[in-house]
């Protein structure tokens, strides 16, 4: 009974980390844009097929593959936000579509684009990614645990404390606070909103490409592998309270151990549903997510 | 007043003509294969102006429009699956049912707007399928439900299809035309001005999800009966998205702009399919240029073109004094 109390708690946890890395790019993005970016998923989904081909394909050794994908996602990300959301920062688009819908609209349909570009492109076959390390399973006291995941686990808990930190005290990373506070304010103050939106975006890309890459070797990549992950961040990002850094990563660990206990206790056909079910409570009675952070901070 | 009155005058005899179109289309198409291609679009054709009323006319950007297909497909399955209900009451029991739970959904989401507003019937709308998909004692899952058809000869559901799309526009254009159709895009343009000018804001977003599910159930519910099938996967997001893309490419918040877009998207997606199958491609990328450059969709092309030069300038600035 114990055992399993804490295998579930582990399992739980490794999934929430790999959510976080999605949830806090996403959280960035609302927190620096008032939008959702419903192509988030589709960054994750870009990152595991770069991985999978940059390090099958190319021949590239997987360590090396993997700073690739982080790279490619920037990429996208930095793209997206030239080429598509710079309307947003005017206050209207063309000839008049509202913002919100715009935002929708534009990344709903990057996302369609996305998705079918790759299935035309590379093909609707699964694809596994190669394995991170060449041990495949192993136990620590009563947790058994693939190697891939485990491995996978612990660099995206680095990525999330060192991109945490980086937000928390670099330079750049106080711009971009200071541009999810006050975008009319930081600009005054002689920063570059422009660029700290490009930044935004950039890291954003990363870190779900980076999710990605990460679980290529345990998911099976197929165009449409980000719609999931994709939703789960929204509710994260919702129940941490829209914008919210910490907030987005203390929810992604919770709805991954909620998860993992729910699939078990409460019911294993409808576990992909509690968070829904709780995003749709959070966001009538407690729009402000968990922590309660009224004011804009990231 | 009289403006708005005549443009939506202008796009309801563009429609008419449109239909008019698809209404003589039989004479010139005659195979099974082609006559099924068109009931689908006028399927999606009802599905694209009810979310254009909800969406384009009165800002509610709801992302669960196939959703309430599903349920509606879903209720006059259910009911002719276990009690063996004649087609009619389904369908009639399927437009109920999905509007009370627009009317539902839309008291729920009455505070929300934009990005919340979207996540929020993005989030309804993938439980209604994930319910209906596990609910296997119930829905038989995945594998889907068989449903009894209607009629027997394709022309004859193509005129059916084509009533119903005539009824839900011609009763959209009523809509529209009165009152109604000021005060949906009153509330659109700005809400709170609206409600100090008395427009009821309350009342009239939820009519707009309640009627506008309510043609959703509709259409979802004669499809499963011309399908002879119904199953989860008529409420996927992809379905969704494909409405979207109709709307958007058509012309979002104009009566014929949906008509269009439904026709065009799906019967040129179905050509397109023998080369390659970039349809999707190549639509995903004209959504994203349109919402940029062209946000009054083909519709406002047409409508720019009939109107005299020194017109022109005036409907491009338009949008410039719009909420921001």
């Amino acid at each position: 009974m114990t055992t399993l109390i804490i295998d579930l708690a582990v399992t739980g946890l490794i999934t929430g980390l790999f959510y976080a890395l999605m949830a806090v790019g996403l959280s960035l993005i609302f927190g620096i844009l008032r939008i959702v970016n419903f192509a988030h998923g589709e960054f994750y989904m870009v990152g595991a097929y770069a991985y999978t081909l940059i390090s099958l394909v190319l021949g590239v050794p997987v360590w090396l593959a993997l700073p690739s994908a982080f790279l490619v996602g920037a990429i996208l990300g930095w793209a997206t936000e030239r080429t598509l959301m710079r309307p947003l920062y005017a206050g209207y688009t063309s000839w008049g579509l509202m913002r919100d819908e715009y935002a929708v609209i534009v990344t709903f349909g990057l996302s369609l684009l996305l998705i079918n570009l790759v299935d035309k492109i590379i093909g609707p076959y699964a694809m596994r990614g190669p394995s991170l390390v060449s041990f495949s399973r192993m136990h620590i006291g009563p947790v058994f645990m693939s190697g891939d995941r485990l491995v996978a686990a612990l660099i995206a808990l680095a990525i999330i404390v060192a991109v945490s930190l980086f937000i928390r005290y670099s330079f750049w990373g106080k711009q971009i606070r200071a541009v999810a506070q006050n975008r009319l304010g930081a600009s005054l103050a002689g920063i570059d909103t422009a660029r700290a939106s490009s930044l935004v975006f950039a890291l954003a890309g990363a870190l779900a490409a980076l999710s990605g890459a990460l679980l290529s070797p345990v998911i099976n990549a197929t165009p449409d592998v980000g719609i999931f992950p994709a939703i789960k961040s929204y509710v994260i990002v919702v129940l941490g309270g829209m914008g919210s850094i910490p907030g987005s990563i203390v929810a992604s660990l919770m709805l991954g151990v909620l998860e993992s206990f729910g699939a078990v206790y409460l019911s294993y056909q409808y576990r992909d549903t509690f968070g829904l079910v709780l995003l749709i409570l959070f966001l009538l009675f407690r729009p402000q997510g968990l922590f309660g952070e009224k004011g804009r901070e990231v | 007043m009289t403006n708005a009155r005549t443009r939506v005058n202008i796009e309801f005899a563009a429609t008419g003509v449109i239909l008019l179109i698809v209404a003589l289309l039989p004479l010139a198409v005659s195979n099974d294969y082609w006559l099924g291609v068109l009931i689908v679009s006028m399927y999606f054709a009802m599905c694209a102006s009810a979310w254009n009323v909800l969406a384009g006319y009165a800002g509610q950007f709801s992302l669960a429009p196939a959703a309430f297909a599903m349920i509606g497909a879903y209720t006059t399955g259910l009911l002719a699956y276990h009690s063996g209900a004649p087609p009619w009451i389904g369908i009639l029991a399927a437009v109920v049912v999905s509007s009370l739970i627009g009317l539902v959904l839309g008291r729920i989401v009455l505070r929300l707007s934009g990005p919340y507003l979207a996540l929020t019937t993005l989030a309804f709308a993938e439980i209604m399928r994930a319910v209906i998909s596990n609910s296997i004692n119930i829905t038989r899952g995945d594998l889907g439900l068989e449903v009894p058809g209607i009629l027997q000869s394709r022309l004859g559901w193509y005129f059916l299809f084509l009533a119903v799309l005539t009824l839900v526009q011609a009763g959209f254009y009523f809509l529209l035309r009165a009152r109604a159709g000021l005060y949906l895009q009153a509330i659109r343009d700005d809400e709170i001005g609206a409600a100090s000018r008395g427009v009821e804001v309350v009342f009239w977003k939820t009519i707009a999800f309640a009627l506008s599910s309510g043609v959703c159930g509709l259409a979802g519910a004669l499809y499963g009966h011309f399908a002879h099938f119904v199953s989860p996967e008529l409420g996927l997001i992809s379905q969704t998205g494909l409405v979207i893309i109709m709307v958007v490419i058509g012309g979002m918040g104009t009566l014929a702009g949906p008509l269009i877009g439904a026709f065009l998207v799906y019967a040129s997606s179905e050509m397109l399919r023998d080369v390659g199958g970039w349809q999707l491609v190549v639509f995903a990328l004209l959504v994203i240029l349109f919402a940029r450059f062209f946000s009054e969709g083909l519709w406002g092309f047409v409508r720019r073109l009939g109107l005299p030069r020194n017109h022109r300038a005036l409907v491009a600035g338009s949008g410039a004094e719009r909420k921001g």
